[in-house]
């Protein structure tokens, strides 16, 4: 170069069209909008469609048993004829209102108990990650069986098992980043200034774990979801007669060699949309939050 | 003797995102001769680091060269990346910052330079081992046989740095190219390792490209100058007609900032360096200049020689121009302190790493009856190297960590304190870390960052909040106007204002100053340093200054406490100290910081 | 070394200790106390008290514990009365079977990990790496259970090439390896695929974080080409955190084998697990429990250990 480069006004050289500058916010964010979208289609096949179809799932027509899909059944129907659409809908509905509450059970537990520990005195959190050491060592689903067969097995008992097992995960990720944050600068600087262990914990460990528990929450969600639908398909979730999408997938593995493609194909892909969207989810905030730690 | 490396208007520009291209080095020319150590020298943004990465060619993906980089005739710019390949390591060798990182930690010693050995003269593994050894010990690890085989983990953070040298030397190139190889080790370390190259590059008749911020760790052995600021080429020529008198004002400010022992007023450069993107038209220091006249800011002025060294200025400087006051070590006028701070038999056992069974006991103390008065108004220093103890005894101060003795505040002891009486003993004791960014919480605003101290005490409302806020911004020279920025968008010196600002709303007696400028340009340096003086003096604080850097201490404090082996060694007003040290290791403390070398030299 | 060894060793012992303590006191927790739990819900009153003199569970409950451990330690894992069979006997038929299966599930995810891992380090941010990302996040949202649906639709009622099930009746024909291998197939490719999603992941982050280092640079300086410093710098360094996830993964294996064994009726632990979940046999869950849990510390253990042995500074902690 003979001359040296005068600086001019950098960025873009032409102004991109309304059009094209949406679809590059789009595009940017791609993997959250998708998360979210997905996010929305379950929600409303969970809670909003099962109220609008009119079908009722436990009526039984005999003599359009396994049927595969026609205008009358959108979706087909099962061995005793009735209509798959309807069980589908009815069945995310019992899954999403056992899931999700527990899932939030889960979160709150997690969040508490592993801030309690990372702020605690060091005998008091060492003891407290022992015991959760031990509780991490089986296995969720493990537990989950050992402790459905004791129980009867209703929402309620549901919510409780489910949100009462999930949570130690969450907890020693948390205990992990108090811990890293609580021996930061600016909270060994806020301490010197007179805080005190609450103070500490809502303005400076809450704010900057903030990105990382909503990821974690978005996760959990999507693992309360297959947790469920696993109990469900072994037997040991939601009972009958009421259905779940796991239920519905065990009794169509039942007559499989009958090719019921429209009985597993829905179900299934409606569990692994929840989790897609959970992950999807997870992943978009991550990226958007990942740089301002 | 003859060049081996010629580099001619160079330009060197990298992708910045949405940006496109940035410019980062323009028309740049800098020959290095055989036995030659030239130093190349700019702050952070200068563009010194990618000066060196573009003769190996190691630029970032998008990056583009224009110009010729010529290595004993051959254009490095022009070859392919094969043949760059066989060129790297063989013909120009390359040590980095912080060797710990830039060793493979599970890979051994041996096993690293032999790699270099083998990569370009294939052969016997048995060859390479003993090529190996050899460097080793010429670069001296003490008993090179016996620690072949050890990890890189496993040696000191100076021998570390030795044994990347070794490696780069290999192939026995013709040039080095040394990116900063002195930062982060302790001064006495540091200092032998530039003896150590400047000892190679005569035997082995080997060019030196010595890339560094710090201009007083080459004043002893570099042979020529060369200064970058913002991109381009500022002043260059033969060291010793550069330090005797530097003819660029930025040479003469930097020069200038740079504390020496002994020293009582430190240049300040106002302003800050400007941005890739935003670098002015003509000369790019004319903003910042205390000599521009407007025909500096028409066009980049060309380089006008001189006696000793050729400078891009319109209007250099001239012979015997003297400039601000840097010599004369004066007696501080020696004011009588009343007692604030006592410590007493201060002693600090780690207890962190003893796990269930315990095994702390057979580590040493971080720190063995420390004992010392701090008067108020007085600026107490504590100097030491790595693992001397001197943070722990901050940290002990400052009621951080655990310790054994006691530590009283105006005659009032920490201990048996508890709850809300010892929260406000704490208070009237502040402090300033070494990293500014970590010190604030990144997801609260400036405002906010300033405002906790005056929150946590209660009792303003909104308004009245943000106008002491306000108020404390301007105190350390900031604009008001930042309260509403988030600190990922201030540079490293505005964070440290902040930090003292932060440390001045909880109205202290005394401030613990830990490594405050060590992070920081040696200008941002300077002026972090004459706002503390200034601010000690108008709120009457109390300092303890803690650094390795000797002559930074010995600029701000009345007395200094020397520390080694987590023990008070010596401690004597600053002027009695340097001019008559009683202990050894004082005397090599400050035989390592840079001196006044214009008196004395 | 050793003393890094001897605390972990004695830190999973602890761990072990509170866990089998916790699972006695989970099995405390069943409604009407263990022996209605074995004598089925609609016991007399008189028939549990004699079972509860016969097998101690009158006594107080320090001295059960006490007795629990002495069971524990001499290997007397209790009895079944649903199946009528001592559980240790139960456990160890049962567990050779899943040990098979998973050994090779887990010997094939690895190496599959590390090949795709390596390409998406390698060409992170370009369209293979996306790609990989993009499938990953899919397969991993995955449920076990409609994997191996559709596997077992696709492959054994559509295209009939692979069996189902029925495993248990080849090992009384006893036909040979290829026809219990090809039995195996199904199942072992949907633990794979899923397994695979995230190991993977894992492992090609590690790469891309490899490949970012210091040191990566000064190899270049020196001249060294790129295979070498992938397959001589990076690798070593890069396996690490895959052994530790690996040892981690040990029971989440375990979890997807319930629903995988359940899925093709493969006679495993998981599958034994589940059917005495539903049937409420409660001695053979306890045991097993008991004994994932083990296998679970343990596995950490291993992973910690050869964690330090790869690592030269873990030594000097």
């Amino acid at each position: 170069m003979s001359e040296h480069a005068i600086p001019t006004a950098t960025s873009a050289g032409m102004p991109a069209a309304p059009l094209a500058r949406w679809l590059g916010w789009i595009g940017q964010r791609s993997t959250l909008v998708a998360g979210l979208t997905i996010t929305a289609v379950i929600l409303f096949v969970g809670f909003i469609a099962p109220f609008l179809y009119p079908a009722d799932p436990y009526a039984i027509h005999p003599a359009h048993a396994l049927e595969g899909p026609s205008a009358a059944f959108p979706l087909g129907t099962d061995e005793l004829g009735r209509d798959e659409l309807a069980l589908l809908l009815s069945g995310g509905f019992a899954t999403l209102v056992v899931a999700l509450p527990a899932a939030i059970l889960a979160f709150v537990v997690g969040v508490a108990y592993g801030l309690a520990a990372g702020l605690a005195p060091a005998w008091l959190d060492r003891l407290m990650m022992r015991i959760l050491d031990a509780v991490l060592a089986l296995p969720s689903l493990i537990i989950l069986i050992f402790f459905a067969s004791l129980v009867t097995l209703d929402n309620t008992s549901l919510i409780l098992l489910l949100g009462l097992i999930s949570w130690p995960g969450l907890a020693r990720l948390v205990r992990n980043e108090a811990l890293a944050q609580r021996g930061r600068d600016f909270v060994l600087a806020a301490e010197q200034l007179g805080a005190g262990r609450m103070y500490i914990a809502r303005v400076h460990l809450l704010r900057v774990m903030a990105p990382v528990l909503v990821v974690n929450g978005t996760f959990m969600v999507g693992d309360s979801v297959f947790a469920l639908s696993s109990l469900s398909f072994l037997g040991l979730g939601v009972q009958p007669p009421q259905v779940s999408w796991g239920s519905l997938l065990e009794s169509a593995l039942d007559i499989i060699a009958l090719d019921p493609w429209w009985l597993i194909l829905p179900p299934g892909l409606l569990v692994f949309g929840s989790l897609l969207a959970a992950s999807l989810t997870g992943q978009g905030l991550l990226q958007r939050w990942g740089g301002h730690r | 003797m003859s060049t081996v490396l010629d580099i001619r208007d160079l330009s060197v520009s990298l992708r910045r995102g949405r940006a496109g291209n940035v410019a980062i080095l323009d028309d740049f020319n800098l020959t290095v001769k055989a036995g030659e150590m030239m130093a190349l020298v700019g702050e952070s943004g200068s563009g010194k680091t990618i000066a060196g990465l573009s003769i190996m060619r190691l630029l970032p993906k998008g990056a583009k060269l224009d110009g010729q980089i010529l290595l004993g005739g051959r254009d490095l710019a022009t070859l392919d990346e094969a043949a760059m390949r066989r060129v790297r390591g063989r013909d120009v060798g390359m040590v980095f910052q912080n060797p710990l990182a830039a060793l493979n930690p599970s890979r051994t010693v041996a096993s690293q330079i032999q790699e270099s050995w083998m990569v370009h003269n294939g052969g016997s593994l048995r060859a390479a081992r003993a090529r190996a050894l050899e460097l080793l010990g010429e670069v001296g690890i003490p008993e090179p046989a016996k620690r072949l085989d050890d990890y890189p983990h496993q040696f000191s953070g100076g021998m570390r740095q030795r044994v990347m040298i070794a490696m780069s030397l290999a192939c026995s190139p013709k040039l080095l190219i040394a990116d900063e190889p002195t930062t982060g080790l302790d001064p006495l370390i540091a200092r032998q390792i530039m003896a150590l190259i400047a000892r190679l590059r005569r035997e082995h008749d080997m060019g030196v490209l010595f890339v560094t911020h710090d201009l007083s760790v080459v004043e002893e052995h570099a042979d020529a100058i060369h200064v970058l600021y913002a991109g381009r080429s500022v002043e260059w020529g033969g060291a010793k007609g550069f330090f005797a008198h530097p003819r660029h004002p930025y040479s003469e400010a930097l020069l200038g900032s740079v504390a020496r022992v002994g020293q009582t007023r430190l240049q300040n450069i106002p302003g800050n360096l400007p941005e890739p993107e935003s670098r002015p038209p003509g000369c790019r220091f004319a903003p910042r200049c205390g000599y521009a006249k407007p025909p500096c800011e028409a066009a980049y002025p060309p380089a006008l020689s001189g006696e000793g060294t050729a400078a891009a200025c319109l209007y250099p400087l001239p012979a015997g121009h003297r400039g601000q006051d840097t010599a004369m070590l004066q007696g501080k006028t020696k004011r009588n302190f009343a007692a604030q701070l006592e410590v007493q038999d201060l002693t600090v056992r780690y207890a962190g790493q003893s796990g269930w069974f315990g095994g702390a006991a057979k580590l040493p103390p971080s720190l063995s009856d420390v004992a010392f008065t701090l008067g108020r108004g007085e600026c107490l220093g504590v100097v030491g190297e790595s693992g001397s103890g001197k943070s722990t005894l901050g940290r002990a101060v400052l009621q951080m960590i655990p310790y054994d003795g006691h530590v009283l505040l105006d005659g009032e002891d920490f201990a048996g304190k508890r709850g809300a009486p010892r929260r406000l003993q704490r208070r009237r004791i502040q402090v300033v870390f070494q990293d500014p960014r970590e010190s604030m919480n990144p997801r609260l605003s400036i405002g906010d960052v300033i405002a906790e101290p005056l929150r946590l005490k209660g009792g303003i409302g909104r308004a009245e909040e943000r106008r002491q806020v306000a108020t404390l911004l301007g105190r350390v020279g900031l604009n008001p106007e930042m309260a509403v920025r988030m600190p990922g968008a201030v540079s490293g010196g505005q964070a440290q204002r902040i930090a003292i600002a932060r440390a001045l709303a909880a109205e202290p007696e005394l401030i613990v100053l830990d490594e405050p400028t060590s992070s920081l340009d040696v200008s941002t340096q300077a002026m972090l340093l004459n706002l503390l003086k200034d601010l000690a003096v108008e709120a009457g604080l109390s300092y303890i200054l803690i650094s390795h850097d000797f002559a930074v201490v010995s600029y701000m404090a009345d007395r200094i406490a020397v520390l080694n082996a987590g023990r008070i060694v010596e401690m004597n007003d600053t002027e009695k100290l340097i001019q008559a040290p009683q202990h050894s290791y004082t005397a090599a403390l400050i035989g390592a910081a840079p001196q006044l070398h214009r008196t004395t030299r | 070394m050793i003393r890094m060894v001897g605390t972990r060793l004695a830190s999973s012992t602890l761990t072990i200790f509170i866990l089998v303590t916790m699972v006695f006191f989970m099995v405390h927790l069943t409604p009407g106390g263990p022996a209605y739990s074995i004598l089925g819900m609609k016991a007399t009153a008189a028939s549990v008290a004699e079972l509860n003199q016969r097998l101690g569970l009158d006594q107080p409950i320090i001295e059960q514990y006490g007795i629990w451990w002495w069971h524990l330690l001499h290997g007397q894992l209790g009895y079944s009365y649903l199946l009528s069979r001592p559980v240790g006997e139960l456990l160890w038929q049962y567990e050779i079977n899943t040990l098979v299966f998973y050994t090779v599930s887990i010997v094939v995810s690895t190496l599959l990990s590390i090949l795709i891992g390596l390409v998406q380090g390698v060409y992170f941010g370009r369209w293979p790496a996306k790609l990989i990302g993009g499938l990953q996040l899919a397969f991993y949202a995955l449920p076990a259970f409609f994997v191996a649906a559709m596997l077992v639709l696709w492959f054994s009622v559509q295209l009939k090439i692979l069996p189902a099930s029925g495993i248990t009746n080849l090992r009384l024909a006893d036909p040979g390896v290829g026809s219990y291998a090809a039995h195996l197939v199904l199942p072992v490719t949907t633990i794979t695929l899923l397994t695979v999603a995230s190991l993977s992941r894992y492992f090609g982050e590690a790469v891309h974080e490899e490949l970012g280092k210091d040191y990566v640079r000064t190899a270049r300086a020196k001249g060294v080409g790129f295979p070498a410093i992938l397959f001589g710098h990076v690798l070593r360094n890069a396996l690490r955190p895959l052994v530790t996830i690996l040892g981690l993964s040990f029971p989440y294996i375990f979890t997807g084998g319930v629903i995988v064994e359940s899925v093709f009726n493969y006679p495993g632990l998981g599958w034994l697990m589940w059917r005495s979940a539903l049937s409420q046999d409660y001695p053979i869950l306890i045991a097993i429990v008991l004994l994932i849990g083990i296998l679970t510390v343990v596995g950490n253990l291993l992973a910690d250990l050869v964690n330090g042995l790869l690592d030269p500074r873990a030594s000097y902690e």
